[in-house]
C-alpha cells in the first residue's frame, strides 16, 4: 500500500496513462476515418480496457468520459461540436453504454486479480513467515540437543577423572609400597652384576659363579620390568575393556601388589582361592582396581590393632547359580552399623586423608559387571568386603 | 676353611638379593651364610669367629631394627650392616644409635658392600680379641684373696706401701708381700700395667 507523496504520484501516473492511450485512439481513429470508415469503437474500446487495467478504475471513468467527449466531437454528427443529433443519440448511447460496461468489467477483473494475487502475496508471506518459525524452532531443538551432548560428554569426562583420580590415590597410597617392588628386583640386579664382575676379576676367573651371578642378574631385572607393566596398566586410563580371564590369576596379581603395604603394617595376607572358579568376563583392571581397594581399606582397618593378629584374608568361591564370589575379611576396628549403611555413600569417609570414593566406584564397577559388592560385619573383629560376580565359563556371550 | 675364618650373616626375604650378596661376598673369599628371616637367624647355630650381619632393614615379621635390639638385648655382640630401601633419617638414627656399623641404601654398590664387611669383620676381631682380654684378666683378677683385692685398689689408687699399712693395720713387709702376689697372679708386668688392667675391669663393670 502506497500513501501520502507516492500514491498522488502513482494516480497522476495512471491518469495520464489513461489520457495519453485515449488521445493515441483519437489520433489513429482520426487518421483512419477516411480509409476504413469508422473505427474508433474498437480502438477507443481498447484504450479504455488498457487504461483501466492498468490504471485501475479511476483512470478507466477518465478514459470513458475522453472517450465518449471525443466520439461526441468527432464522429457523432453534428461533427465538431459537443452535441448528439438525435438521429445517432441510439448509436451513441450504446457507444457509451459498450464503454462503461468494458470499464466496469475490467475494473473487476482487475480487483479480482488483485485480490487473488494479494492473497497470493499474503499466502507465502505466511508461509514464508511460517518456515522461519519452523527453522528457529528447529535451531533452537538443534542447539538444545548439541547442549545436552556437551554437557553428557563433560559428565562423562568428570566420571572417568575421577575414577582416575581415585586410582591414583590409592596409587599414592602405594607409592613407596611400589619404589620398593621396583627397588628390590634392581637391588638383586646390582648385586649380582657385581658379583658377576668380581668373579670374573678374579686371578683366576670363575666362570660357573659369574655366569650363575649373570643368570639371577637377568632375572632380576625381568622382575623389575614385570612391576613395572602391572604398574602401568593399573594407572593407564584405558576404557574399559571385556576380555575373559582366570579370576584367581587377578587376585593373585592383586595380592602381590598389596603385599608391600602389608607387610609394612605387619598384616598378614592369606589367600583361599578355589581352583572350582575359573573365568570372568570383564575389565579385569578395574575389577583388579576393586579388589585392590578392598585389600586397602582392610590393611588400614587394622592399623591400629594390637591385640590379635593383623590378619587379611581372600577368599574365591564358586558359587550355585554360575557366580563366582570374592571376600577380604579383616580383622580391624570393625564397621558401626551407622556408618555400614553410608560406606557405599560418595565422599563419605573415616580416614582423614580418604577421598570417599573408593567403596562407590568399586561398587558401580561391580554393578556394571553385573555383580553385586556389600559388607558384613564379623561381630567382634573387622568386617568383610565381598562382591559376586557372573562366571564367564557359560556359552560366550 | 680353617674354623677361626671370618663368617658373614646376611639376612634378606628377597631370594634373588640374597643370591646376589652371597656370590659377591664369597668372590673375595669370605664364608658366608644366609636366612630368608631374623627368626631363622635367631634359632641358627653361629660359629664363635669373627663376624658380621648384613641386614635388611624391612622385612615382614621381626624387622631389621627390631632383630637388632633382640641382639644386643641377649648381649650378642655383632657389627650389623644394615641395607635399606629408603633409608629416612629417623631410621637411620635409631639404627645407628642402638651401634649399626653401617647403613647402607638399596642398591647397594658391590665394593661399598665388600668395604663395610671388611672393616666391620676387622672391627669385630678387635672387639673379639678385647673381650678375650678382659676375660683373662677378670679370671685372673678373679684368683685374688679378698686382702689382695683390698691392697690392689689401694696400690692402683696411687697409695704408697706405708699409707696402706698404716690403713689396712698391718705391716709395711705384710703390704710387699701381697702387691709382689697381685703382680704375679695378674701377670701385670709393671704398675701402670696393672693400673690399665684394673681400669679395663672397672670400666666392663660399670658399663
Amino acid at each position: 500500500m502506497q500513501t501520502g507523496f507516492a500514491s498522488i504520484k502513482l494516480a497522476l501516473l495512471h491518469y495520464s496513462l489513461a489520457i495519453m492511450l485515449v488521445s493515441l485512439a483519437l489520433a489513429v481513429s482520426l487518421a483512419l476515418q477516411t480509409s476504413l470508415g469508422n473505427p474508433f469503437w474498437f480502438f477507443f474500446s481498447v484504450a479504455v480496457i488498457l487504461s483501466t487495467w492498468f490504471g485501475r478504475a479511476g483512470a478507466g471513468w477518465l478514459a470513458v468520459v475522453y472517450s465518449t467527449l471525443a466520439v461526441m466531437y468527432y464522429f457523432t454528427p453534428p461533427l465538431r461540436s459537443f452535441s448528439v443529433a438525435p438521429s445517432e443519440l441510439p448509436f451513441f448511447l450504446t457507444f457509451v453504454g459498450c464503454e462503461v460496461g468494458v470499464t466496469r468489467l475490467i475494473a473487476w477483473r482487475r480487483r479480482v486479480d488483485d485480490a487473488l494475487r494479494q492473497a497470493r502475496d499474503e499466502l507465502e508471506a505466511r508461509v514464508a513467515e511460517r518456515t522461519a518459525e519452523l527453522k528457529n524452532a528447529n535451531d533452537a531443538l538443534l542447539r538444545q540437543m548439541e547442549e545436552q551432548k556437551r554437557t553428557e560428554e563433560a559428565l562423562q569426562v568428570t566420571r572417568a577423572e575421577l575414577t582416575r583420580v581415585a586410582r591414583i590415590t590409592t596409587i599414592g597410597e602405594l607409592t613407596a609400597s611400589i619404589a620398593h617392588e621396583v627397588n628390590q628386583p634392581l637391588a638383586a640386579v646390582v648385586a649380582n652384576a657385581d658379583a658377576c664382575v668380581a668373579w670374573l676379576s678374579r686371578e683366576h676367573p670363575d666362570l660357573v659363579e659369574a655366569r650363575a651371578a649373570a643368570d639371577r642378574a637377568t632375572q632380576g631385572a625381568t622382575r623389575a620390568s614385570e612391576v613395572i607393566t602391572r604398574i602401568r596398566s593399573l594407572i593407564s586410563k584405558a576404557t574399559p575393556e571385556k576380555s575373559r580371564f582366570e579370576m584367581n590369576h587377578v587376585i593373585e596379581q592383586t595380592v602381590a601388589l598389596a603385599e608391600g603395604q602389608a607387610s609394612r603394617n605387619n598384616v598378614t595376607i592369606e589367600s583361599d582361592l578355589s581352583p572350582d572358579v575359573r573365568h570372568v568376563l570383564g575389565d579385569n583392571i578395574q575389577l583388579q582396581q576393586v579388589i585392590l581397594n578392598l585389600l586397602m581399606n582392610g590393611i588400614e582397618a587394622m592399623t591400629t590393632v594390637t591385640d590379635r593378629p593383623r590378619k587379611l584374608a581372600i577368599r574365591s568361591e564358586s558359587q550355585s547359580g554360575g557366580q563366582i564370589r570374592v571376600s577380604v575379611r579383616d580383622s580391624g576396628v570393625g564397621v558401626s552399623p551407622d556408618v555400614m549403611g553410608r560406606l557405599f555413600e560418595p565422599f563419605f569417609t573415616t580416614r582423614a586423608k580418604g577421598m570417599g570414593m573408593g567403596l562407590p566406584i568399586s561398587r558401580s564397577i561391580i554393578e556394571a559387571h553385573g555383580g553385586r559388592l556389600w559388607a558384613e560385619s564379623n561381630g567382634s573383629d573387622g568386617a568383610t568386603f565381598q562382591f559376586t560376580l557372573p562366571s564367564g565359563d557359560g556359552p560366550a556371550s | 676353611m680353617k674354623e677361626q675364618d671370618p663368617v658373614v650373616f646376611v639376612i634378606d626375604d628377597d631370594r634373588m638379593i640374597r643370591e646376589g650378596l652371597q656370590s659377591l661376598i664369597r668372590s673375595i673369599g669370605l664364608r658366608v651364610e644366609t636366612f630368608a628371616s631374623a627368626q631363622d637367624f635367631l634359632i641358627a647355630k653361629r660359629p664363635d669367629v669373627p663376624a658380621c650381619l648384613v641386614l635388611d632393614v624391612r622385612m615382614p615379621g621381626v624387622s631389621g631394627l627390631d632383630l637388632q635390639l633382640k641382639l644386643s638385648d641377649a648381649g650378642i655382640h655383632i657389627p650389623i650392616i644394615f641395607v635399606t630401601g629408603h633409608g629416612d633419617i629417623p631410621m637411620s638414627v635409631r639404627a645407628m644409635k642402638e651401634g649399626a656399623h653401617e647403613f647402607l641404601t638399596k642398591p647397594v654398590r658391590g665394593q661399598d658392600l665388600l668395604d663395610a664387611i671388611q672393616k666391620a669383620i676387622a672391627s669385630d676381631r678387635g672387639s673379639r680379641k678385647d673381650r678375650q682380654e678382659l676375660n683373662e684378666v677378670r679370671e685372673r683378677f678373679d684368683t685374688l684373696t679378698p686382702r689382695e683385692k683390698e691392697v690392689l685398689n689401694l696400690v692402683v689408687a696411687g697409695l704408697l706401701n706405708k699409707q696402706i699399712a698404716d690403713q689396712l693395720g698391718m705391716s709395711e713387709l705384710t703390704v710387699k708381700t701381697h702387691r709382689a702376689h697381685v703382680m704375679e697372679k695378674t701377670n701385670a708386668e709393671s704398675l701402670a700395667h696393672l693400673v690399665r688392667m684394673s681400669e679395663k675391669l672397672k670400666n666392663s663393670l660399670r658399663r
